[in-house]
């Protein structure tokens, strides 16, 4: 389920050096994370250093992950302190561990819809909203249990 | 570097002043706060002329899109030494994590290191008219671009994902936080300082309520406010020749850096995680346990911290906060209640930050709560937000 919302007016992602593949990643709706180039560790976001080995020149190159993860925590946002986003609520959030590496964990809205049968352990896959021409923010979607991922 | 504080109980507090707490003061934050800290001073017994540091943490805690102008929206320590009319040689704000714990700890720290001898703590509040987290941004840079483009954004959510996560993990309810609201309010109705004075909240009025960012409800956060606390820092020795009985700083610690994460992603077991080495860390410095401790001033900025801190600091095991608030456990005026809210907190009080936790320590351990004077209270410890993100000071009523 991809759901398209065209001038929604919900502020916007400011791509700048370190951050455009990933929104240009995004557009075409693959979910694209900062790998250190010096020990390989994936992270979100890429900061002046890399938190896992310490580099101060981690030369952040942005591959392709698989977007599959698992549920640690949600919640429904009733009332939202941004603009735009008021024909949006409720929404529900989830904060989730990707699959890829221990503790990788992305923020995203769950497209199920605020009802949704959410639970900590359950899989997701990623999704994307379409905010505007050429913009889709990562979320993600509950998908089918995988063995080995499903529960706590 | 590791063990007891090498200062402990050499540095005191002498004095202090709170404002009214209330939503929009009438008066320039600047002015109230001047007001303040010349009342402090002249509580301790000291004169203009004797302030010889000011110490401070300065952050304005919001998300909103407030333009900082310094004496109207924040008071640095900068702006405080031009302003109070002493002649300081030391003037320092506080910039790491924990804001009243970290610039307490910078205070004494100024004292025990004899850079100053009398300094003048302070921390003052405001709230902003309008939304106070409330942001008109339209295009997201930096960090946050990350997270805000799908909503995730500001300090509700930031407490909502681990606050849920706890009850998930541990099978508890909202249900079991109406304990912690009712005590935090039925005790800061008695503060005549308090933005809450004299409204206590029933657990029937907390539990309708309806969320806002699930499962926080609008009484789990404390409310914007105006207002300002001073305190006197010295010596020990200097402070036994004072009028007030001195307040003796045992141990203070820091919370380690915290992962490195999204904006404002705090995840239960970073918190918990975080939280249990703040505690190794002041147990240590200040050379205490929990079982030494009779005043627990837990941080309730947002009422989840009150079970976090709880585990974290060892006054129950993990996972059982939510059962141990209950039945009367944390109620002060209950004997054998562990009074962790007996101040208010920040959500009987009003957003003073870890105001209301190091005042309660004070007043309490100096023998000046008045009327809400407790019979026992030797040892308090006054938490800063969040264990993983925050720090704690012991206090003591006797040196030792």
């Amino acid at each position: 389920m991809t759901m398209t919302h065209q001038a929604t007016g919900r502020p916007l992602p400011a791509p700048d050096e370190s951050s455009s593949p990933y929104w240009e990643a995004a557009a075409r709706h693959v979910l694209a994370l900062a790998r250190c180039s010096r020990c390989e560790s994936l992270t979100i976001p890429p900061g002046q250093t890399c938190p896992h080995c310490g580099s101060t020149d981690p030369a952040f190159a942005f591959v392709p992950v698989s977007g599959r993860g698992t549920v640690r925590s949600w919640t429904v946002v009733r009332q939202s302190f941004l603009p735009g986003f008021d024909a949006d609520l409720p929404y529900l959030l989830v904060d989730v561990e990707l699959a890829e590496q221990p503790g990788l964990r992305m923020i995203g809205r769950l497209l199920d819809g605020p009802d949704a049968p959410v639970r900590v352990g359950a899989p997701v896959d990623v999704a994307f909203e379409d905010v505007a021409p050429g913009v889709a923010v990562p979320a993600f979607e509950l998908g089918a249990a995988r063995d080995g991922e499903a529960g706590e | 570097m590791s063990g007891r504080f090498a200062a402990s109980n050499k540095v005191a507090l002498a004095g202090y002043a709170q404002s009214m707490v209330q939503r929009h003061a009438d008066r320039p934050l600047g002015a109230l706060a001047v007001d303040t800290a010349r009342r402090a001073i002249a509580d301790a017994g000291l004169e203009l002329k004797d302030v010889d540091g000011i110490v401070a943490a300065s952050l304005f805690p919001t998300a909103g899109s407030h333009a900082v102008q310094d004496g109207v929206s924040t008071v640095t320590a900068g702006w405080m030494a031009e302003h109070l009319g002493a002649e300081p040689r030391y003037v320092a704000g506080f910039q790491g994590i924990g804001q009243v714990s970290g610039a307490m700890a910078l205070a004494v720290n100024t004292v025990a290191g004899g850079a100053a001898d009398h300094v003048l703590f302070y921390r003052a509040l405001h709230n902003p008219r309008g939304s106070y987290h409330g942001n008109t941004m339209q295009t997201i840079d930096g960090p946050q671009q990350y997270t805000a483009p799908a909503g995730y954004f500001g300090p509700l959510a930031m407490i909502a994902l681990p606050y849920n996560e706890y009850l998930q993990r541990y099978g508890a309810t909202r249900e079991s936080m109406a304990a912690v609201l009712v005590e935090a309010r039925k005790n800061g109705s008695r503060i005549p300082w308090s933005y809450w004075h004299g409204k206590p909240l029933t657990a029937e009025e907390y539990l309708a309520s309806p969320t806002l960012v699930d499962p926080v409800c609008r009484y789990d956060c404390d409310i914007p406010v105006d207002g300002v606390a001073a305190f006197v820092v010295t010596s020990a020795e200097r402070a036994r020749d004072l009028p007030h009985k001195p307040v003796y700083v045992s141990g203070y610690a820091h919370s380690a850096p915290p992962p490195r994460r999204l904006p404002v992603h705090w995840p239960l077991d970073d918190i918990m995680d975080g939280g249990a080495e703040t505690a190794r860390r002041l147990w240590e410095h200040a050379g205490v346990g929990p079982d030494e401790v009779d005043l627990p001033q837990l941080y309730d900025g947002f009422s989840p911290f009150i079970w976090f801190w709880l585990e974290v600091l060892g006054f129950c095991p993990a996972g059982e906060a939510h059962r141990f608030v209950q039945d009367g456990r944390i109620d002060g005026d209950r004997p054998g209640g562990l009074p962790v809210l007996s101040g208010g907190g920040a959500l009987g009080n009003g957003r003073m930050h870890g105001i209301p936790q190091m005042l309660e320590c004070y007043l309490q351990l100096a023998g000046r709560a008045g009327e809400r004077q407790r019979p026992k209270a030797t040892v308090g410890v006054a938490c800063q937000s969040s264990p993983h993100y925050g720090g704690a000071v012991v206090y003591s009523a006797e040196p030792f």
